[in-house]
């Protein structure tokens, strides 16, 4: 059983609405943070909590909280990225969608402790009525004396404002996203300077993830102690999954990342088993940009361990056997899919998505694509596997941002555990266009009765 | 000639203060999605006629608008069918979809319906992997596609236009 602390009032009628979220015990936090914290107590709990940023990266939260500059008279800012576009990820949408309030009620929070009076919410474009759901959250938070001036007689004053994106998956890297409020294109910066000295119009900014910033709410409300006694090792607190692909029971759902690989697959609570009765061939655990895994590698590391859904199990043996939580974007593929095409649609993405700002990225996603779409349409040889596997490594580690590795990874992964498929696409390049090569040597153990 | 109605520039005026003094910048993507409802894409014209309401450069409008997949930088149909054809979506057969799509209106990827209804583009990841395959129709996404459902999509569609 799973313990929920984002999710708990998901299925209350009306819960995207401030009166019940409020009857369901909404805003507590906001009253406890600023009647009887100072800011610095907030970030402190959240220090303890041990709540690690839950865009992708694990970096923890109040680390970075404490990181951000503090200049006097310069006005600071919290932005949370509501980007979402890392292919499988799907959870921030769903949080925002369903509860909108629970975001407010974080960012109100975040806020205080940051010293942000004007904090911003980016949302991708293309969630349009979400922008509508967030705006009516803020009004109604704002009529019910929860944002504007002098906040519950605290003092403190605080306005957030919703900005749209218009459609590029590298405005999910912070600065690139600071670059797109802007109102520039979506060019990642250098760093240093970090967002926290520099960001937003060149003044101190935090950047958080939407969940990451929903988190604080159970954080401030049971203490960051109570928090971190959920999970396992660095792995405190709950974590949002959004699963899909060939499962029974494709959606969003949270786990207190205790739970194994296997559980969280076949049992009916979570993902329901692979769809049709098929068999698992592969799945890519944490979002597209991180290692793809056979079934023998996904359920057990290398060294026959059972793999638990949190950050430390799911990266154990390094990228040679092991991936990533990352954004927790969970994708599953059955024993009729074919892992060339879906590395070649992965590499579409980054193709597209790529910046052209460095050479390698601009360059290298470009012979990604074109290798791939070779291989999977009959024409590739033996030498194009191998081009591919030096085209990855040369763009890995040599870019601004990290979109670059997240193009690579992917590629590298798919070579690395599925080589014979690659081959196979080779040498049997006629019987590739008509079957695919089915489950091989990495079958799960489990059997399937259905 | 391309003009907001005097709602829209107030509108505009809101959105600009959100940003702190000096930065009505800011203001670009939101007023190009602004424009871009109001006039049906981006044209030379209307990118000139944001820069002159933001006091930008035009070439500042134009590096962003080309920047980003949302802003059409042609004419487009009354309808627009963005079907997602990445990784998850494939994965739940979303080929299919995009097929089906090109066979009933007769358009490729990137085309407009010679009576101007529908225009079919394929796009990257919308978000939505969990409720595959999927298209972004408007303001919204419509889920779970099958060629019915697509079918249905099509004749509303034709419905709401007459």
């Amino acid at each position: 059983m799973g313990r929920k602390l984002l999710l708990e009032k998901a299925d209350v009628e009306g819960i995207r609405y401030f009166d019940t979220y409020r009857r369901e015990g909404g805003y507590r936090s906001v009253e406890k943070a600023l009647k009887s914290m100072t800011p610095d107590e907030v970030t402190e709990e959240v220090k303890v909590s041990g709540l690690r940023g839950r865009g992708g990266a694990g970096f923890p939260a109040g680390m970075k909280w404490s990181f951000l500059a503090k200049p006097e008279g310069v006005p600071r800012h919290l932005v949370v990225n509501a980007d979402e576009s890392e292919p499988g990820t799907f959870k921030d949408r769903y949080l925002m969608e369903f509860i909108p309030h629970i975001l407010i009620e974080g960012i109100i929070v975040s806020s205080y402790a940051l010293g942000s009076n004007r904090s911003y919410i980016y949302i991708r474009g293309e969630y349009a009525w979400i922008v509508d759901i967030l705006e009516q959250a803020i009004q109604e938070a704002k009529n019910n004396g929860f944002l504007g001036k002098n906040i519950l007689g605290s003092g403190f004053d605080c306005e957030i404002f919703v900005q749209r994106g218009a459609g590029a998956y590298i405005c999910g890297e912070e600065t690139a996203l600071l670059e797109s409020l802007e109102g520039k294109r979506g060019n990642p910066r250098i760093k240093p300077p970090f967002p926290a000295v520099k960001g937003a119009w060149g003044r101190p900014t935090v950047v958080n993830n939407v969940e990451t910033i929903a988190s604080v709410v159970p954080i401030i409300n049971d203490g960051g102690a109570e928090y971190a006694k959920i999970g396992v090792g660095r792995s405190t607190g709950t974590k949002l999954i959004s699963a899909c692909g060939n499962i029974n029971k494709p959606g969003v759902y949270e786990i207190d990342m205790t739970i194994s690989v296997e559980e969280f697959i076949y049992s009916d609570e979570w993902c329901g088993g692979i769809s049709n009765g098929k068999r698992l061939k592969a799945c890519i655990p944490g979002g597209s940009s991180v290692p793809i895994l056979p079934a023998n590698l996904l359920l057990k590391t290398a060294k026959g361990e059972q793999r638990i859904m949190n950050y430390e199990s799911l990266s154990d043996g390094g990228f040679a056997t092991g991936s990533m939580l990352g954004s927790g974007g969970f994708i599953v593929l059955d024993e009729d899919q074919c892992i060339v095409k879906h590395t070649y649609t992965l590499a579409k993405f980054y193709h597209h998505e790529s910046c052209g700002q460095c050479s390698p990225c601009r360059e290298g996603t470009i012979w990604l694509d074109k290798l791939l779409h070779k291989l999977e349409y009959g024409q590739g040889t033996m030498r194009d596997i191998d081009l591919l596997w030096d085209v990855q490594k040369n763009i890995e580690g040599n870019t601004i941002c990290p979109l670059g590795d997240a193009a690579a990874w992917p590629v590298a992964a798919a070579i690395r555990h599925f080589r014979d498929e690659f081959e196979w696409h080779v040498t049997n390049a006629q019987e590739a266009q008509t079957r695919n090569y089915g489950l091989a040597h990495y079958a799960d153990s489990i059997e399937v009765t259905a | 000639m391309v003009e907001f109605t005097q709602e829209k520039l107030d509108q505009i005026q809101q959105i600009i203060a959100r940003y702190p003094e000096g930065r009505q910048k800011s203001a670009l993507l939101p007023v190009l999605h602004l424009a871009q409802e109001e006039f049906g894409w981006l044209s030379v014209e209307t990118m000139d006629y944001v820069a002159s309401l933001l006091k930008l450069e035009p070439i500042e409008v134009y590096e962003v608008a080309t920047f980003y997949s949302m802003y059409h930088l042609k004419p487009v149909g009354k309808f627009v069918f963005e079907v997602c054809q990445t990784g998850p979506c494939m994965l739940r057969g979303s080929d299919e979809i995009i097929d089906y799509i090109r066979e009933k209106l007769n358009i490729n990827p990137g085309e407009t319906t010679p009576d101007g209804m529908f225009t079919l583009k394929t796009v990257e990841c919308l978000g939505a992997c969990g409720y595959a395959p999927m298209m972004q129709l408007g303001k919204f996404y419509k889920e779970h596609l099958t060629k019915e459902k697509v079918d249905r999509i099509i004749e509303e569609c034709r419905a709401k236009a007459n």
